[in-house]
């Protein structure tokens, strides 16, 4: 087992490469680019013509590697040789800062606010992000297990048809639509009940500890039921399909052949066989945990991870989108050989011995 | 046969006029329509049929395992030590599942749970039943794997059902059918799934455990060969129905329904190998449409109006009442077998 996780991880360097080579070509490819972004263009004034807006504009790119060869860039990003002006004498910098680039751990500044080291703020935004997903997903999984099974069990009753309805309107909501219409329902337009914008009042440093938790939990209401609500939906539907396919299963009649009770016929022989294909959406769900949902964290103006992805893809940010997507790729990754490992563990036929 | 008449102790297990149907789209299926046989302790019932004709069903229904809804019972008594199974509670059902009357099934590979060791599943009975608890169920677990023929059952019993064989599987399936030495075993084509010589061996164990452990058996097959090396009564069934009854010699010397007569010809021979092999003509009747009168009628040769009118019911046709046949014209089925 030790063996073929760590033949998996090493896997994962060439697929990485290979993940953010395409995604850095493909953003050059794309319209627009940070400099341009940052100072506008053909908007008139004084910026919009001349010598002047034009070597500004090509300071800029070299400040920041961005007049190289696409290759080279790429290089600076993987490094460890810093390819910009002050970087390594190899690639003709002034040497003032050979090492940068993701084998140096440093993954540069933003282009807009220089000063803002990349990979504090990616901590100060993962915080934020994972606080949110983490107890989405408890929530999800702790939902939509017994949900499924309720369901399963009680197939082709009034009940189940309910729930399937719920389940399918739930599911179709868009997340946006949804996000707006709490925020009307609940917000200071409508009853007034919920905060609607950030994770935390802005006199939250003055309160005390409780109050602090309580202004904290009011906060994350909504957006954690925006979160949940889709996946919610999804996985009960994938829990109850998986949950009627184990109850026709032949060792389940034998269960039932022994004299067991019905509880134990479903908790114990039905449940941990349906929960099989449970455990493979985990890998769809650990990049969504730090990966954040974009239209949550904008709705909602949280300062977490999808949000700067988003920033960073507007900005045209190409520091902040390699950071982010590299991120994501990883925890993508990750989450996959996570589910492969669990797979091993729940059901004993798989090995990878 | 008087060997066989002495082993007729009571009657362990009495079936009469058993009706289970089910809801279907094209209305309702009458898979088990009207059946009566009877199980005496120590002896082994074999019924025979083809697929379809409700043998497995009125297995499933004496352990009330048919699946509802769909199924329902529509009538009839099932009658174990006395007590009518479709009357008690569910509590009472479970109680004997398992403990006094228990199953094994076509499959035995998939009638076991995957993800847990057969030393769990062959446990898990006792302890239901007996109230052992997890290390003595282990020990029991290890002694009904030796008891099947299982070789190192120490080492056996932590492994899963994937690392076992057909045949091994289905001797664990035995060894948890086993494990609460039950008065009652249905063995619902317990061999079909495997290979030929396992096919032997399994049978063999199940009838030497019936002489050891003094239990009865209703083997359910299509197989005549395998009823007739293990059945002492057999029960021919066909749609819904039971079309004869005998004892195992009366119905290999002398079958005397159409359709009984039709499954023995049918049976491979190798003597002629040019001609073609006889089969009976025609397809077995949906159960949501069987045939009025007699439902064999639309695939019998001997076939006339009667047949079609009225139903033939089970009556003697020996001198000692112990072989029935359900045919209007029995006089004339000595000419079908040729």
């Amino acid at each position: 087992m030790l063996n073929y996780i760590i033949r998996r991880l090493l896997w994962m360097i060439p697929t990485l490469f290979g993940i953010t080579l395409l995604v850095f070509v493909s953003i050059r490819l794309a319209p627009g680019d940070p400099a341009t972004v940052m100072m506008g263009v053909g908007s008139g004034g004084e910026m919009s013509e001349g010598s002047d807006f034009a070597s500004r504009i090509a300071a800029f790119k070299r400040e920041n590697g961005l007049d190289r060869n696409v290759f080279v860039q790429y290089l600076g990003f993987i490094g460890p040789f810093n390819i910009k002006p002050d970087g390594h004498e190899l690639f003709g910098g002034s040497g003032k800062d050979p090492w940068s680039g993701l084998l140096a751990l440093d993954l540069g500044t933003e282009l807009q606010r220089s000063n803002v080291p990349i990979l504090e703020e990616l901590g100060r935004r993962l915080k934020v992000t994972l606080l949110l997903s983490f107890i989405s997903i408890l929530i999800t999984y702790a939902l939509s297990i017994p949900l499924g099974i309720f369901s399963a069990t009680r197939q082709g009753t009034v009940l189940d048809g309910a729930v399937t309805v719920v389940l399918f309107l739930l599911f179709s909501i868009p997340t946006f639509w949804a996000g707006l219409m709490l925020i009307l329902a609940f917000g200071q337009s409508g009853l007034g009940w919920l905060p609607v914008l950030g994770l935390e009042s802005k006199d939250a440093a003055n309160l005390s500890g409780l109050e602090a938790l309580w202004d904290r939990g009011l906060h994350l209401i909504m957006p954690v039921m925006v979160y949940t609500y889709g996946s919610f939906a999804y996985l009960s539907r994938q829990m109850r399909v998986g949950m009627m396919d184990v109850i026709r299963q032949d060792y389940i009649r034998t269960a039932r052949a022994k004299g067991l009770s019905e509880r134990v016929v479903i908790f114990k022989h039905a449940l941990r066989n349906s929960l099989i294909p449970v455990v493979t959406l985990f890998a769809s769900v650990l990049p969504i945990l730090i990966g954040g949902s974009v239209v949550v964290e904008y709705v909602f103006d949280i300062p977490g991870m999808g949000r700067y992805a988003y920033e960073g893809l507007v900005q045209r940010d190409y520091n902040i989108i390699m950071a982010t997507t590299t991120f994501s790729a990883f925890a993508t990754l990750i989450g996959i050989l996570l589910s492969d490992i669990t797979y091993a563990l729940v059901d004993p036929r798989i090995s990878y011995e | 046969m008087s060997a066989e008449k002495e082993r007729d102790g009571e009657v362990l297990l009495e079936i009469k006029g058993l009706r289970t149907h089910f809801r279907g789209d094209e209305g309702i299926a009458r898979a088990v329509d009207g059946v009566s046989y009877s199980v005496r302790a120590g002896e082994t019932l074999g019924i025979v049929g083809e697929s379809g004709c409700g043998k497995s069903v009125s297995a499933l229904s004496i352990m009330g395992l048919v699946p509802q809804p769909p199924g329902f019972n529509a009538g009839g008594e099932i009658l174990y030590r006395g007590e009518d199974l479709l009357q008690v509670s569910e509590n009472r059902l479970r109680e004997l599942r398992g403990n006094e009357i228990s199953m094994i099934f076509q499959e035995p590979m998939t009638a076991l749970n995957p993800v847990f060791t057969v030393g769990n599943q062959i446990g898990e009975t006792v302890s239901l039943h007996q109230g052992l608890n997890r290390e003595q169920a282990r020990e029991h677990a290890v002694v009904m794997l030796d008891k099947v023929g299982i070789p190192a059952p120490e080492k056996r019993v932590d492994e899963y059902p994937h690392q076992l064989s057909g045949g091994m599987r289905q001797r664990v399936m035995i060894a948890m059918a086993m494990a609460c030495k039950p008065g009652l075993l249905i063995a619902d084509e317990p061999t079909t799934a495997l290979d030929v010589t396992i096919q032997a061996q399994v049978l063999d164990l199940i009838r030497s455990l019936q002489e050891s452990e003094g239990m009865s058996v209703l083997l359910i097959t299509h197989d005549l060969a395998v009823i007739a090396e293990n059945a002492h009564h057999v029960a021919v069934m066909y749609a819904g129905k039971v079309v004869e009854y005998a004892d195992v010699m009366q119905l290999y010397r002398a079958p005397r329904h159409p359709y009984t007569i039709g499954l023995f010809r049918s049976l491979p021979d190798l003597a002629p190998r040019d001609q073609p092999l006889a089969t009976i003509e025609g397809i077995v009747p949906s159960a949501f449409h069987f045939p009025g009168g007699c439902r064999f009628r639309t695939r019998c040769s001997l076939a006339q109006e009667r047949c079609s009118a009225e139903e033939p019911l089970l009556e003697p046709v020996s001198s000692d009442g112990g072989h029935t046949v359900a045919c209007h014209f029995i006089d004339e089925t000595d000419s079908l077998r040729a």
